[in-house]
């Protein structure tokens, strides 16, 4: 780059200050969270080496006799119904929230009605929660049951898919919408020829990779008691089964990285 | 039916038939099975109970062991409690930091261009089984969940603010890890190899090359990571009884719900306090 000494709008003074400014804060913060710990004696359990040595060796072999796997195996498909249960519903969830969001359907142009900005706040307080608090929550209220996790693992989703919809709706080439507008078609019209149509690959490629992160919210989904790959890791924790654990682990990763394979081979062959 | 002969469309569109075939299978799966709360879906006693517990939340309705005015108008108890937001703030940087921190030492063997010498060098098998091991332990990382990691953390260490910060750090580590490492794979060569062939060492190259191009996408990547992180610091705080999440489980197991009110809009207020912090932090990274 040729150095015109004309930098974008600021001075290469400030331009000095400001990663300087930002450097010092983010060292900072490093050297204040690593001095409020708490670093003299008791960090490890008395027995914390052992469990060390224990796990390290409970590697070789992991439990692999025919009845755990099929356990595993029984855990992998729960995990995997919760969260192909709690994604679909995310997206019927969080489709029309996220058209409503985009504020498509009012006056062309203006994207900050009031039923926007309302449904823009339900999404993010959807989100605000983790899944795993929706779920205490849930539970406490319905009981546990499955449509409990679900409905904990969609609503968070939705509100993350609501806002990507929303933020996809909004960012398409205005030719096209101009183009059904003056031809005299209605805002829903315009939603559902025109601007639906241009990111529907987009849409359904993100969906596809919320798919992989709503296994692992499925997984820990155990803690409020719905079985599943984490329910069986803390049974073999509690046992102090580390071979188990390791055979789960396994499982776990196996089926996130089959899931982070398949949605973004989706995604590469919706680009092309 | 002419498109569909072209092999990605025939593969995107075979995918989605198959999502729809497994998700039709996980509903009716669910559905039929014994414990799937239809029926409490559609029973009155179901909603009373959960109307009841939204109304001891707010502390409308006196609970079991609460007796006296809500937490929430307790200035005593925000304090308390919020000593504890404190210590989950602080929890959720730390996790950062050694994400952070852990990716910058590894993150330049796990990028494909560096290992086989295409930003100058000589590739070495040492360096590509370093590059293949730093990759499997990338995505294992990432795969297991921060509370899967939390659960066997605290076998080995002593309960508290470290043991959260460390098993979201390593999830997360994985996250950032890959994606940095991915920046580097698609950063243009050409600085790098210039420092190469005029004689720079690996540290400098790393230095001059590479960090100067990748800094503000790893930084804008913690940032956003960070935001993720301080919705999970109360889950993991669940079995690591460090901040918020302890007393979160505490209150709930002694049906002590103004108290679990109060918990969520802390939780609520660091939520929101994060955001904007790292939105600022994140304008900062984009304006040098």
């Amino acid at each position: 780059m040729i150095w015109t000494g004309t930098p974008k709008s600021k001075g290469p003074a400030r331009l000095l200050e400001t990663r300087r400014l930002l450097s010092l804060v983010l060292i900072g913060a490093l050297v204040w969270s690593l001095a409020s710990v708490d670093w003299g004696g008791g960090i490890v359990h008395t027995g914390g080496g052992d469990a060390i040595k224990g796990f390290a060796l409970a590697l070789f072999p992991p439990e692999l006799s025919p009845e755990f796997l099929k356990v595993a195996l029984a855990a992998s498909w729960q995990t995997v119904v919760h969260a192909v249960a709690g994604i679909t519903l995310a997206i019927v969830i969080g489709l029309p929230l996220g058209i409503a969001a985009s504020g498509s359907l009012g006056t062309p142009g203006r994207s900050s009605t009031a039923l926007a900005v309302a449904v823009r706040f339900i999404l993010a307080f959807m989100r605000s929660i983790h899944e795993l608090v929706w779920a205490v929550l849930f539970v406490t209220a319905f009981g546990l049951s499955s449509l409990a996790v679900v409905l904990a693992i969609a609503i968070p989703y939705a509100g993350i898919l609501g806002r990507i919809y929303s933020e996809l709706l909004n960012d398409v080439p205005q030719g096209p919408l101009v183009a059904l507008r003056s031809s005299g078609a209605s805002p829903v019209r315009v939603l559902f020829y025109g601007r639906i149509p241009m990111v529907l690959t987009d849409i359904l490629g993100y969906s596809f990779y919320r798919f992989e992160c709503a296994l692992r919210a499925a997984a820990i989904m155990s803690f409020v008691g719905i079985r599943g790959l984490g329910f069986e890791i803390q049974l073999s924790l509690n046992d102090l089964r580390f071979d188990e654990v390791w055979t789960l682990l396994f499982f776990l990763v196996g089926l996130v990285l089959l899931v982070d394979y398949w949605s973004s081979r989706v995604r590469r062959s919706l680009q092309s | 039916m002419k498109q569909l002969k072209r092999g990605n469309i025939t593969f995107a569109r075979a995918s989605l038939y198959a999502f729809m075939a497994l998700a039709v299978g996980s509903w009716a799966y669910i559905l039929a099975g014994a414990d799937s709360g239809l029926e409490d879906m559609f029973s009155g006693r179901a909603w009373g109970n959960a109307g009841g517990f939204l109304k001891q939340l707010m502390g409308l309705e006196d609970s079991l062991t609460d007796g006296g005015r809500p937490a929430f108008l307790d200035l005593g108890r925000w304090a308390e409690t919020g000593k504890l937001a404190y210590r989950t703030l602080l929890m959720s940087v730390l996790a950062i930091s050694f994400a952070g921190v852990g990716v910058l030492l590894t993150f330049l063997p796990a990028a494909r261009n560096v290992s086989n010498g295409e930003l100058g060098g000589n590739p070495s098998p040492a360096l590509g089984v370093l590059y293949h091991l730093l990759r499997f332990v990338f995505a294992f990382t990432r795969a297991v969940p921060e509370l899967v990691w939390a659960m066997v953390i605290v076998f080995v260490l002593s309960p508290g603010v470290l043991p959260g910060a460390i098993a979201l750090g390593l999830h997360n580590y994985g996250i950032v890890g890959r994606l940095s490492a991915e920046v580097v794979e698609n950063m243009d060569p050409g600085p790098a190899r210039a420092l190469r062939s005029a004689g720079a060492g690996n540290l400098q190259m790393l230095a001059y090359g590479i960090i100067p191009q990748a800094r503000a996408q790893f930084l804008t990547y913690l940032l956003y990571r960070w935001e993720v992180v301080i919705r999970t610091t109360v889950v993991v705080g669940f079995v690591s009884a460090g901040g918020l999440g302890r007393e979160f489980r505490l209150s709930l197991s002694f049906f002590q719900y103004t108290d679990v009110a109060l918990i969520i809009l802390w939780y609520l207020i660091l939520v929101v306090a994060v955001d904007l912090l790292s939105g600022f932090l994140r304008r900062m990274v984009r304006a040098d």
